[in-house]
Parts: structure tokens; C-alpha cells; sequence
């Protein structure tokens, strides 16, 4: 996949700007606080509708303006296809695919992929198991829309059931209707447990492969599914029953919490590099690494669904990694199109491919160097 | 709506209380009300006053009726071996457009649904239950609609019935009939499939 065309109209801090890429390697320059994360911010939201910076669309509307346009053409080995996106501060956002408007925000998946890579992804590592389980859950809901469904499913039931479980303290014969979101909820529950699994076993076989490599042999990285109910069969029958007896006999405490404790909205994933736990004992270096080997796995994955790679969005993540990671890194653009920002681009190592794009950027103005 | 006068202002406030009417809707209905002649006007408003007055819920089935006991339950060429479960009056209505369904009805008046905070007793389950100990019963149909808070509704009520030697079945779901699979959402289509039956 290959992005030849990018155009901004009234989008942030630009008033208007028109870009051609011709190379794999674009790499945007320039100060603090001068536009360089909006370039990759517009790509992004290209490729998946929705900004990774903020969920309110108008605040990327420039300053003072009502509407807004994102315009890309990008190539692919079907064809190439032109992608634009308008923003309005008073309507919902028109997706036009090829000239044709998009019925459903989901029309727009598939046409631009893209992986982002920022310095906030070490949370991934770092964070709470929320942001596990939404990395997870992210991934899976792009290729299976019916995953996303149950995710929605799972917590409309878990919201019934607590409510329920709030209200049997006040009113106990209540309690006999317990059974029956136990069951809706395991039902649910072990769907979105064996997609997880899977998944986790797909991407944690790439990303030891990719560790190793970045970490010079010397680490083994490992990635396990931590799953709050515990089972002895992967099939998602025995899941189903397990699911049902960890609920059930939870029942007293659940009542006297007035919350459901087990159940797959308490997953987690355990990260280690040669069995140790990189949340706790990690250094901040094995940390980030480890997300680098994880990010460039999602681009792996993609590639394996696909039979594209998709485009690689790095928004500061150079100066956090040594030489050896770096030139590691950078040397996925020969087969991914990669765009980077930087504060200064002399900072790149010099063993780096000439044939690349650098753009000076400079308060909402861009400038080829 | 102080520049309208005051009849006409509470005439356009009672109609915005109808579902799917607002505002514009209801000045447009209080317009047309005012341009209308008199008899239609008093016809009107009678038959709204009388709708109130005379339907009542039937004493067997929950249904809407004008007497005691509904024409369904009245109807002795009906089925009583039968009983359809639904959630609502208006889906009696859409099971009789089959014309297919012989049986007999009861109608829950809601679904078991703990986060607007409505348990088992606060729907018409009892009732169906004591329905339940009638001999000529074979066969109880579990149709409530195809969402969460059906399916649970559905589930809970099979789990009494089962103890009691009654055969409890649920409506199926999945592909809408003379509609192209090209065009059903993806969970609807992955729902058909795993109710898919051998031939």
C-alpha cells in the first residue's frame, strides 16, 4: 500500500496543503508544536475514521472555520482508490470513497491501513489491563465484525447482571433470575475468549520472532493470554461451562460487591522477556521494545489478512530508541511506507537510504528539503 | 409558545406527549384540528375518550380487549394445546397477519430487564404459570423478540417450565424471508448460520 497523495483543507494549523510522495521513507521535521503530528493525525484518521488524539471530530477543524477536508490517493495492487474525508462543524462527517459516499463508517476499514506508533503506546506495556484488553480488542473487531457485536452484547449483559446483583441486596427473591445472565454471559463470554486466544497466539509467535531480532537473540519475549476464567479445554463449549461454575460459585460475593468479579471483562495479558514480567521488572528500554515488537507484529498480521502491508505511522518514537533499534526499525520501509515525525532530521542514522522525502515543517507551512 | 393563545398552546402541548410527535408535528395536527369541521372534531375527540374507557385487558392472556376475556381466549375454534408468549400487545397483532398460528397467546407487558430495574414479578409471569397447570396444555412458544433482554426473558421462563413437563419451544431467528443475503448485516448472517438446519 502506498500513499501518493495527501491533501489538507482547513484541517488543525493548515490552511491548505497539498503533498505528493513518491518514496517509502517521508520524514516531517520541525520544532515543537508546529503541525507535525497532524500530518500523521490525517493519515490515521483516513485510515480508520476517527483521530487517535481526541473522539470530538471538530476540534480538527481549523481554528475559526466550518468545515474541513481530508483528501488522499493511495495505490494498491487492486488499483489505486482516492479516499476523502469531510468534517463539519454542524453535520456528521461524509466519508467519499472513489467519488462515492459512504453509507456507514465502517465502509471506510480496509481501504487505508495503517499502524501508529506514538510514544503513548507504552501503556500498552506500562498501563492498566484496560489497555490490553483494548489493544485486543481493537485488532479482532477490525477483521470480525462479529466480535465487536458480542463485545457490545457482553456489556450491555454485565450492566443487567450488576444491576441485578445491586438490587438482590435489597430485595433477595430476585436472586432465582441470577441463572440466566450467568448463562448469557458465558455464552458471550467464551466467543470472546477463544477469538482472543487465537488471536494472542497468532501475534505472540510474530512478535517473539521480531524481539528476538531487535534484541540481538538475547531476549525471549512472550506474550500470554491471562484470562480471568480459567479453563482446561479451548473449545468454546467447555469454556461455556466452565464460565457458568466460576459465575455460580462467585454468586455471595458478587451479591456483596454489587459487581460481577470473574469474567472476561478482567482479562489480561501477561508480557515477559526470558520469564520476567516487563510491567514490574522490565527497564524502560526493554519496555519500549517490547511495544516496538508488538507494533511492527500488528504490521505482520495485517500483511498475513490482507496480502498488503499497510502504512506506518511513527509520531516521535525515534529519539526514544538506540541506534541499533532505530536502523531496525527503519529498515521496515522497504517494504512499508513509513511516515515519521522528528524534531530534527540530522538525528537519523547516516547508514539510512538516501532516496527519501524530508519535509521541514514550520508553522502550518511544509517545505521540501 | 406565548405568542400563540392559550387553547391552541395546550392543544399543541397534549399532542406532543403521542409518540413520534414533536413540535412541528403537533403545531401542524393543532392547525389542521382548528380547520376541521365541528362533527369531525367532537368525533374525535369521543373516540379518543372512548378508546379509554372501553378496552381492557383481557383476564386470561393479557391481551387488549373491549369485554372481560379477549376473542382469542373466547374462541373456541382456537387451539389450547398452544400458548404463544410474547412480550407485547402489538405482537399478538403482527402473530394473527400470519394467520398461520391457531394458538393461544399471552402477553408479558415488558421483558426482565434489571437495568430499567424489572424483575419476574413485575411482568406477567405468574399469570402464565398458573395457566400452565391447564391439562389440555402440550406446548408453550417462547417469542419474545431476538435481543438480550427477550433471550433472557425467554430462558428464565423455560427454566420454570421444564420441571413442570412442558415442551417449550423458541421462534427461530436469522434471514429475513424474501430478503438477499447480499444485503443482511454480517451478524445477522453469522446468527443464521449457526441455526442452520440439515436437509
Amino acid at each position: 500500500m502506498h500513499l501518493k497523495e495527501l491533501s489538507l483543507i482547513n484541517y488543525r494549523n493548515y490552511v491548505k496543503l497539498e503533498l505528493n510522495f513518491s518514496s517509502n521513507l517521508i520524514v516531517f521535521s520541525g520544532r515543537n508544536a508546529q503541525g507535525k503530528t497532524n500530518i500523521l493525525e490525517a493519515i490515521f484518521l483516513l485510515s480508520t475514521g476517527r483521530s487517535h488524539r481526541t473522539p470530538k471530530d471538530k476540534e480538527l477543524i481549523r481554528w475559526g472555520e466550518r468545515e474541513s477536508v481530508i483528501r488522499s490517493l493511495v495505490e494498491k495492487k487492486e488499483g489505486s482508490s482516492l479516499v476523502e474525508i469531510m468534517l463539519s462543524l454542524k453535520d456528521k462527517k461524509k466519508i467519499n470513497i472513489n467519488s462515492i459516499t459512504a453509507q456507514r463508517l465502517g465502509e471506510l476499514m480496509g481501504h487505508i491501513n495503517s499502524v501508529l506508533f506514538s510514544p503513548e503506546d507504552l501503556k500498552l506495556v506500562k498501563g492498566s489491563p484496560t489497555e490490553r484488553r483494548r489493544f485486543m480488542d481493537m485488532e479482532i473487531s477490525q477483521v470480525k465484525p462479529k466480535y465487536f457485536y458480542s463485545l457490545q452484547q457482553y456489556n450491555r449483559l454485565l450492566g443487567h447482571r450488576n444491576n441485578l446483583l445491586k438490587e438482590i441486596n435489597e430485595n433477595s427473591s430476585l436472586k432465582k433470575t441470577l441463572p440466566i445472565w450467568d448463562e448469557q454471559i458465558a455464552k458471550v463470554g467464551s466467543y470472546i475468549i477463544t477469538q482472543r486466544l487465537e488471536f494472542i497466539n497468532k501475534i505472540g509467535k510474530i512478535a517473539k520472532e521480531i524481539h528476538k531480532e531487535l534484541a540481538l537473540g538475547r531476549e525471549d519475549l512472550d506474550i500470554k493470554y491471562n484470562p480471568s476464567i480459567n479453563f482446561n479445554h479451548n473449545d468454546a463449549s467447555s469454556i461455556t461451562e466452565e464460565y457458568i461454575k466460576i459465575l455460580e460459585q462467585n454468586h455471595e460475593e458478587d451479591i456483596k460487591k454489587g459487581r460481577t468479579e470473574k469474567g472476561c471483562h478482567r482479562d489480561d495479558l501477561t508480557i515477559s522477556i526470558n520469564g520476567m514480567d516487563v510491567k514490574t521488572f522490565g527497564s524502560q528500554g526493554q519496555q519500549r521494545t517490547t511495544v516496538l515488537s508488538l507494533k511492527l507484529s500488528e504490521i505482520e498480521m495485517m500483511y498475513k489478512q490482507t496480502g498488503e502491508y499497510p502504512l506506518l505511522l511513527l509520531d516521535d518514537v525515534m529519539s526514544e530508541l538506540d541506534k541499533y533499534r532505530q536502523s531496525k526499525l527503519l529498515s521496515y520501509f522497504n517494504k512499508v511506507q513509513t511516515f515519521m515525525t522528528m524534531t530534527d532530521y540530522s538525528d537519523l542514522p547516516n547508514d539510512i537510504d538516501s532516496n527519501m522525502e524530508i519535509y521541514e515543517v514550520f508553522g502550518g507551512k511544509v517545505a521540501k528539503i | 409558545m406565548n405568542y400563540y393563545i392559550e387553547p391552541i398552546a395546550r392543544l399543541i402541548n397534549e399532542l406532543t406527549r403521542l409518540p413520534g410527535v414533536g413540535n412541528k408535528t403537533a403545531q401542524r395536527l393543532a392547525f389542521h384540528i382548528i380547520n376541521m369541521p365541528e362533527e369531525h372534531v367532537k368525533s374525535l375527540a369521543k373516540a379518543i375518550e372512548e378508546v379509554k374507557e372501553h378496552i381492557k385487558y383481557c383476564n386470561i392472556c393479557g391481551n387488549i380487549s373491549e369485554e372481560e376475556i379477549c376473542n382469542i381466549c373466547k374462541n373456541p375454534n382456537r387451539d389450547p394445546s398452544v400458548i404463544c408468549v410474547v412480550e407485547d400487545v402489538r405482537d399478538v397483532m403482527a402473530m394473527e397477519r400470519t394467520r398461520e398460528y391457531k394458538g393461544l397467546y399471552h402477553v408479558l407487558n415488558g421483558t426482565i430487564s434489571p437495568m430499567e430495574g424489572i424483575g419476574p414479578d413485575d411482568i406477567r409471569i405468574k399469570e402464565l404459570l398458573q395457566r400452565v397447570q391447564d391439562d389440555r396444555l402440550k406446548e408453550v412458544i417462547m417469542a419474545t423478540n431476538p435481543n438480550i433482554e427477550g433471550e433472557a426473558t425467554a430462558v428464565y421462563i423455560a427454566k420454570l417450565l421444564k420441571p413442570m413437563g412442558i415442551k417449550t419451544t423458541r421462534i427461530a431467528h436469522g434471514l429475513p424471508v424474501g430478503g438477499d443475503l447480499e444485503y443482511a448485516d454480517q451478524v445477522t448472517i453469522s446468527k443464521a448460520l449457526e441455526g442452520r438446519r440439515e436437509m
